[in-house]
């Protein structure tokens, strides 16, 4: 039964709490540049092709270029708005989903059918539907960034709220709470660390079908500057673009780290 | 907490309440022709052994089960039967608290969902936190706090809604010893203080002879009555009512008429199993 497995089996159902030791981050750093020492010199050395492997600091280069020169911050800030944009409707709707999925057994069943064909179904091979109802601007990409976050967290609050201990419902409705009362102060924190992990996975998909969205129709966004500039074969741009992106990822996962911590600190 | 001027403190009947549940295609009868009496501002402790039905017996009286027959009425001061089920608080074995509130926020909960506004239910929350000796935990979380200070906890969020009948289910059973009974003198003091009608579930002699003014000791499956036993000692109890001579022969006579229930579903148990 999908709707009782989070889609990365028993990793989904906690947080992954991180945090390394200082130790341990300088090992991470150190091990960052030694690679990119060794990937610079290896290049000179061996007088590969910048058209092939560009050496770090022509990266640099190229991605200083990207932001000062070429406007990228523009690209960027597209690109954040619909991921957030997105992912934002996406994790209402899907909490909203979940939850009254969770309370009302007749809606579970109308629903159940319905997620189990659409969660499966890869989410980027809608694009081409999406595009001749909606087009290639904003509603597309929301829409597209939306439907990334929706599944997993539907799933992950419907299995957060399942997971909720009946003593505390009982316990509530002892002390006066109504089902509306119980169904927000009871059922919805108890499901908060789940849809945490539901999040966590929704804003990835998010991130990959907005910056693959932008590949195939975007004038503006990451994306589109990623696919142009494979076209052009300037690799630097193109590296420096994914350089980009994956800072983007570091900065949404410890983003979630922190707000994850914050929200979740009883546990502590 | 505050005493309250138009308090009623009911006197609750159960009258002739059988439980029959199905179980894997046949029927289970859980609860046989039950007739209890909990007075009006007494302690009314139920004892009885294992899976006697103890539990769903307060979870009828709290009005979360329905009786397969028989009634549960709540008698007035005036001897009718109250028009509107009276207030009733539980505090449960495993605590049951909110992680994710913290103590105050815990003990707030029935206020806030009453629509108390929030300086009034944080200063009632304090006021019965400093009655249950919490003060200075307010802002911990129920993970930080040890056994018996979660179960004061529960007790405080129970007793800050004033109700007129509180339910204890089994409520220092997944406590240690000791722990059992500095909570067992300081709950006979504060019942005895408020005066409200409790109701006392447990499997603890002791704690039923420290508690209670009345204890039903009840059968193994189906759970009935088996006895009805008044304490007749001086209060406030503490340990050292375990020294009145009267203690023992209290203590011996519920142990005789409880023995051989346990022994009878044990040996159930060994038949079935």
């Amino acid at each position: 039964m999908m709707r009782d497995r989070a889609p990365e089996g028993d990793v989904a159902l906690r947080p992954v709490r991180t945090g390394a030791a200082p130790a341990d981050r300088v090992t991470g750093w150190v091990a960052v540049a030694v690679v990119l020492i060794a990937w610079e010199v290896l290049c000179r050395l061996l007088e590969v092709s910048s058209l092939y492997l560009p050496r770090p600091t022509q990266i640099a280069v190229a991605l200083y270029d990207l932001f000062v020169h070429k406007q990228a911050i523009t690209d960027l800030a597209v690109t954040l708005y619909r991921i957030f944009g997105g992912f934002a409707i996406g994790l209402v709707c899907g909490v909203a989903l979940g939850l009254a999925m969770a309370v009302s057994r007749r809606l579970q069943s109308i629903a159940d059918v319905f997620i189990a064909a659409l969660y499966p179904l890869p989410k980027i091979t809608l694009i081409p539907l999406l595009i001749i109802w909606l087009g290639t601007g904003g509603p597309f990409m929301l829409t597209i960034s939306a439907l990334g976050a929706l599944f997993p967290v539907i799933i992950n609050t419907l299995l957060g709220v399942r997971q909720c201990d009946q003593g505390l419902v009982v316990t509530a409705r002892d002390l006066g709470a109504s089902e509306r009362q119980i169904v927000r102060h009871v059922l919805l924190p108890a499901a908060i660390p789940s849809v945490f992990a539901g999040a966590r996975l929704g804003l990835g998909v998010s991130i990959i079908l907005v910056v693959a969205a932008e590949m195939v129709v975007g004038k503006l966004g990451l994306g589109a500057r990623l696919y142009l500039a494979g076209q052009v074969l300037e690799t630097e741009t193109v590296f420096a673009v994914l350089v980009v992106l994956a800072a983007l990822g570091i900065a949404v996962t410890k983003g979630l780290d922190s707000l994850d911590t914050l929200a979740n600190r009883w546990r502590g | 907490m505050t005493p309250n001027e138009d308090v009623v403190h009911p006197e609750i009947r159960l009258e002739g309440v059988s439980l029959v549940y199905e179980a894997g295609g046949s029927t289970v009868l859980a609860l046989d022709n039950l007739h209890c009496r909990f007075a009006a501002g007494r302690v009314t402790a139920i004892i009885g052994p294992s899976g006697c039905g103890k539990s769903t017996m307060l979870q009828i009286t709290r009005g979360f089960m329905q009786a397969s027959r028989g009634t549960v009425s709540f008698i007035g001061p005036d001897g009718q039967p109250m028009a509107r089920p009276p207030r009733m608080a539980t505090v449960w074995q495993s605590f049951n608290l909110f992680p994710w509130r913290t103590v105050e926020d815990n003990v707030a909960f029935g206020l806030e969902m009453a629509g108390v506004p929030p300086t009034e239910r944080q200063a009632r929350a304090r006021e019965a936190l400093r009655l249950v000796d919490l003060t200075g935990f307010e802002r911990k979380y129920p993970g930080q706090l040890s056994g018996g200070m979660r179960q004061r906890v529960g007790m405080a969020r129970a007793l800050v809604m004033d109700p007129d009948v509180l339910l204890l289910d089994e409520p220092f059973g997944a406590l240690d010893a000791q722990t059992r009974l500095v909570l067992q003198e300081q709950l006979a003091a504060m019942v005895e203080r408020t005066g409200k009608t409790v109701l006392l579930i447990t499997h603890s002699i002791e704690e039923a002879i420290l508690l209670a003014d009345t204890v039903y000791v009840l059968t193994a499956r189906p759970g009935r009555v088996a006895a009805e036993v008044q304490i007749d000692l001086p209060k406030p109890r503490s340990i050292a009512s375990t020294h009145d001579a009267r203690y023992a022969g209290y203590f011996e006579q519920i142990y005789g008429l409880l023995k051989s229930e346990v022994l009878r579903s044990m040996h159930g148990e060994v038949e079935a199993g």
